[in-house]
């Protein structure tokens, strides 16, 4: 398959639903464009998934009684009414408005960028998906040494993971290769207080310390030797998640 | 006569269950409350009226949506005459045209951004930036998103609602996931 019928047909199979998905995951396995676009639109679909419930608006109060109202009215009279009030007219403005706020199609070459908040959004986002939809950490916690040896047996990755620390109720969950960076990326699923906290470790890029705020999560990112460590964690407690930081920054060595 | 009359108010509750995700629909066509809140009642209508066309045991959601879509159609035609076209086609090419046109002030005060109820009531980061960057959305991209991956609508029944063939639900959804990811990612 070449780029373009996979592109065709990458909806599908990020939903799960395609009915060429290995011809499609081989494609992608050589193809870091294809791949990208891919990732993009899994993270995309599985953010909103996660959030739907509360993105979904309710109506206002009075609305309700005031359809059944109008259902009634409407029984009653049984005769066909005019009920166009409004002409559903778009204003220039509005028109105007719309495709300016558009964006265009041209995704990041993910594995290449280079500020850091683009790091710390794609990571958080991530952060997200694996917490929230994929469940990857919702087993029982695990050992360092069990993660470490899951990561070089199936990444081959050598990452020195740091340890559960009980005075900060910090456990261990999960650890799986991240989509990020073309799939070189460890990604370490803790709980604090019970609470997803994920340590991205991304070989190969140097990132100056920084401490970052989006998507109401706090990110701290450092780098040690050719490693960037990123670590994210819901918002609201600054403190404690620099503790939990040097702490890991101490024992990721 | 009473069977009937009860069929006729189970039906009607059954459509009222949907009523918050229909005016959320309505708000994403008029961006405007007061005009989503007459659409929804004429939408609610509608469906009333023509409660023997829906097929026992389809979505009953998709197809109030597919009222809501017409209803909100006939309404941009029959006001659109002697103002210029706007359709979800000419809203496509033109986002390709003007896609690096997006304003700096973005979000800013004064500028061209709209604040939906939705936006204005969110209750944290994580949302208020995912609202923004649905917003930002052309129209044409940010149903097919949000149907599939907030309603869990079928491609085909994404296709019925908004009377476009499947293939172009997908390009669409496919497109409108990377502009939204692009568009979180951007906020950073």
């Amino acid at each position: 398959m070449n780029c373009r019928q996979v592109e065709e047909q990458l909806a599908e199979y990020v939903d799960g639903v395609s009915k060429n998905a290995a011809s499609i995951a081989a494609h992608l396995d050589g193809c870091a464009n294809c791949r990208a676009s891919a990732h993009a639109q899994t993270v995309a679909r599985s953010v909103l998934r996660a959030q739907a419930a509360e993105l979904s608006p309710i109506a206002p109060p009075g609305l309700r009684t005031r359809v059944i109202a109008h259902l009634d009215q409407d029984l009653k009279t049984s005769r066909p009414q005019d009920l166009l009030g409004w002409t559903g007219r778009l204003t220039a403005f509005a028109a105007a408005a719309m495709v300016v706020l558009t964006l265009g199609a041209v995704l990041l070459p993910i594995a290449t960028v280079r500020s850091t908040a683009l790091l710390a959004a794609q990571l958080a986002l991530d952060h997200l998906k694996c917490f929230t939809i994929e469940g990857d950490a919702d087993g029982e916690p695990i050992a360092k040494e069990q993660a470490e040896a899951t990561l070089k047996q199936e990444f081959d990755f050598s990452v020195a993971v740091p340890a559960p620390l009980a005075a900060e109720k910090l456990e261990l969950m999960a650890v799986r290769r991240c989509l990020y960076g073309d799939g070189r990326a460890a990604h370490l699923m803790y709980r604090l207080d019970g609470e997803p906290l994920s340590l991205f470790i991304v070989p190969g890029l140097t990132r100056p310390a920084a401490e970052l705020s989006l998507f109401g999560h706090d990110q701290v990112v450092w780098t040690q030797g050719d490693r960037t460590y990123m670590l994210v964690a819901r918002g609201g407690n600054r403190n404690q998640l620099s503790r939990v930081a040097s702490y890991l920054r101490n024992e990721a060595k | 006569m009473s069977t009937k009359h009860s069929e006729d108010d189970g039906f009607r509750a059954a459509t009222l269950e949907f009523l918050d995700p229909l005016y959320g629909a309505a708000l994403r066509l008029t961006r405007n409350a007061d005009r989503a809140q007459d659409l929804v009642q004429d939408t609610y209508l509608k469906a009333i009226r023509a409660q023997r066309s829906f097929a026992q045991g389809t979505n009953l959601k998709a197809w109030l949506y597919t009222i809501l879509q017409n209803t909100w159609r006939n309404r941009q035609r029959d006001g659109a005459r002697s103002r210029v076209e706007f359709d979800s086609e000419a809203v496509e090419r033109s986002a390709e045209a003007v896609g690096r046109l997006r304003p700096s002030g973005y979000g800013e005060p004064g500028s061209q951004r709209f604040e939906t109820p939705e936006s204005l009531l969110m209750r944290d980061t994580l949302n208020a930036d995912l609202q923004a960057a649905i917003d930002g959305l052309a129209a044409a991209f940010r149903e097919v998103v949000w149907l599939r991956d907030v309603d869990e609508l079928t491609y085909q029944e994404i296709a019925d609602v908004l009377d476009i063939p499947i293939g172009t639900v997908m390009s669409r959804l496919s497109r409108g996931r990377k502009q939204l990811y692009e568009a979180l990612v951007k906020r950073a």
